[in-house]
């Protein structure tokens, strides 16, 4: 099965040419590739065999997991997943004890130097990192000898990217990302508590299609999802620059749908997806549910103050006075604030 | 909490979004791509998902460029939608999964979108069928 092209497996499922093609246009415009594009995923799908994925969850809450299938997946996205040979992943795997953790190294073994390392979950470095073991290995030494034969490693969620609330004051496991640790293999991040499911599955897929990982900002994600701040892209956002605010959760502006940076909104200051690829396939996201966005795909976001104050009061982000300003002043420097934002992206693009 | 009343909450932004300036840039990309298409044969496309794209676009764009005269279903891996557009050269293309959700809205600059071309492998595939029907046939005496 491993040997054969993601064509052949798609072929083999009944998929016919002209699938194909609508399989290739979906997958360009899923990771926001330009449509030209599909052509190109066409040629390499027909040559590429099905690559092999391990997933380890370490200290983590299986959120991201959860997320990735409770997940809403349409026929062409299950496809994409499908295509992977998901070789070791002890929450869905049917295997347990030993013969899950023979899986493991089977499968190191089989596609040594050319598998995916998909990791969930930070990684305790107290108590020699016993805080945290699977079959008697600790999270440190697993991740040590699995990373040494991936091919790249995709960070999923928040802990495994940037530490994520196992390492929120006072960590008291010492639990660090998976960057503090590996640093000779390329790796993407794809944080959020938990991450977008289709986010999750396209990166894969990425992967999948191009043998490489995608374009990514100076924090390692991908610029395609990860490119604007929830606030650029927010249905809210006319009424931010208008100096419309609701200043409690059931005031006059909340009712009327208005902009949420007063009751602690991070959408300023958060890089993810949430405000266009949406929540619950495709349904809603925090802010359209009447509820600020807390700032989840930012590295420290448990430890930069509440999640109902707003940026100008607290610790978050760098560009609190500018923001704080605005909200009081309202449309005019409301404007200021997205330049500021936009000037911030493109800094971050230039540090790459 | 006993005197709490339901808050109706909008989940759309009142009033208009402000302009439909992302449309009006697709009409003139598209005058582009089909000039393209017209002086070096080459076809191209607008993937309209990538873009910030609201309701007034859409409504500028549908009046814009009109109804065209052939309009196709396909039915693989879910449906898909082709029309022609009442500019001849530009087709309106939107994939939907198999649970109808829309998964790709394609502008094509193109004569003719490929999904819609019969593949050179199926028509052979399809040529050895009829033959094997018209053996069947001989044999039957009909």
């Amino acid at each position: 099965m491993r040997d054969k092209t993601v064509l052949e497996l798609l072929q083999a499922r009944g998929v016919s040419r002209r699938g194909f093609l609508k399989f290739c246009a979906t997958t360009a415009s899923l990771l926001a590739l330009p449509p030209s594009a599909a052509a190109a995923i066409a040629e390499t799908l027909g040559k590429t065999r099905r690559p092999s994925v391990i997933w380890l969850s370490f200290q983590e809450c299986t959120g991201c997991t959860e997320s990735l299938t409770r997940a809403h997946l349409p026929t062409i996205e299950s496809l994409i997943f499908d295509a992977i040979s998901l070789d070791y992943h002890h929450t869905l795997q049917a295997a347990s004890g030993s013969a899950a953790e023979a899986a493991r190294e089977e499968a190191m073994k089989a596609a040594w130097g050319q598998y995916v390392l998909v990791v969930d979950g930070s990684i305790p470095l107290g108590e020699q990192g016993y805080y945290s073991a699977i079959a008697g290995v600790s999270n440190l030494e697993m991740l040590k000898e699995t990373a040494a034969g991936a091919a790249a490693i995709i960070n999923m969620g928040t802990c495994a990217a940037y530490g994520g609330i196992p390492q929120a004051n006072p960590n008291p496991t010492g639990a660090v990302p998976v960057s503090a640790i590996i640093k000779d293999k390329p790796i993407v991040n794809v944080p959020g508590c938990p991450p977008i499911p289709v986010v999750m599955t396209s990166v894969v897929a990425h992967y999948l299609t191009f043998g490489a990982v995608p374009e990514l900002d100076h924090l390692g994600r991908p610029k395609s999802f990860y490119g604007d701040t929830i606030h650029d892209r927010c249905y809210r956002r006319p009424f931010y620059d208008q100096g419309k605010f609701a200043t409690s959760f059931d005031d006059e502006g909340a009712r009327n749908g208005w902009c949420l940076y007063q009751l602690g909104c991070k959408g300023p200051t958060t890089y993810n997806a949430c405000a266009t690829v949406k929540w619950n396939d495709g349904t809603s996201f925090p802010i359209q549910s009447g509820h600020g966005c807390i700032g989840c795909s930012e590295p420290n976001f448990w430890d930069k103050g509440s999640f109902y104050q707003p940026l100008s009061a607290g610790i978050w982000g760098d560009r609190q006075a500018t923001l704080g300003t605005a909200a009081v002043a309202g449309a005019a420097v409301g404007a200021v604030a997205a330049a500021s934002t936009r000037i911030r992206q493109q800094h971050a693009s230039e540090e790459k | 909490m006993s005197d709490s009343k339901p808050i109706d909450i909008p989940v759309l932004a009142l009033g208009p979004r402000g302009d439909d300036m992302t449309g009006r840039a697709i009409l003139r990309q598209l005058e582009e791509l089909l000039a393209a298409l017209v002086e070096r044969d080459e076809p191209g496309s607008i993937d309209l998902r990538s873009l910030p794209f609201g309701p007034e676009d859409r409504q500028l764009l549908e009046e814009a460029l009109g109804e065209g005269e052939v309009e196709a279903e396909v039915e693989s891996m879910g449906p898909s939608r082709v029309r022609e557009t009442g500019i001849p050269g530009i087709w309106w293309v939107t994939h939907y999964g198999s649970d109808q959700q829309p998964l790709a809205e394609l502008l094509e600059v193109t004569y003719c979108p490929e999904i819609l071309i019969t593949p050179s492998d199926a028509a052979k595939e399809g040529l050895s069928a009829l033959r094997a029907r018209l053996f069947e046939s001989d044999h039957m005496g009909r």
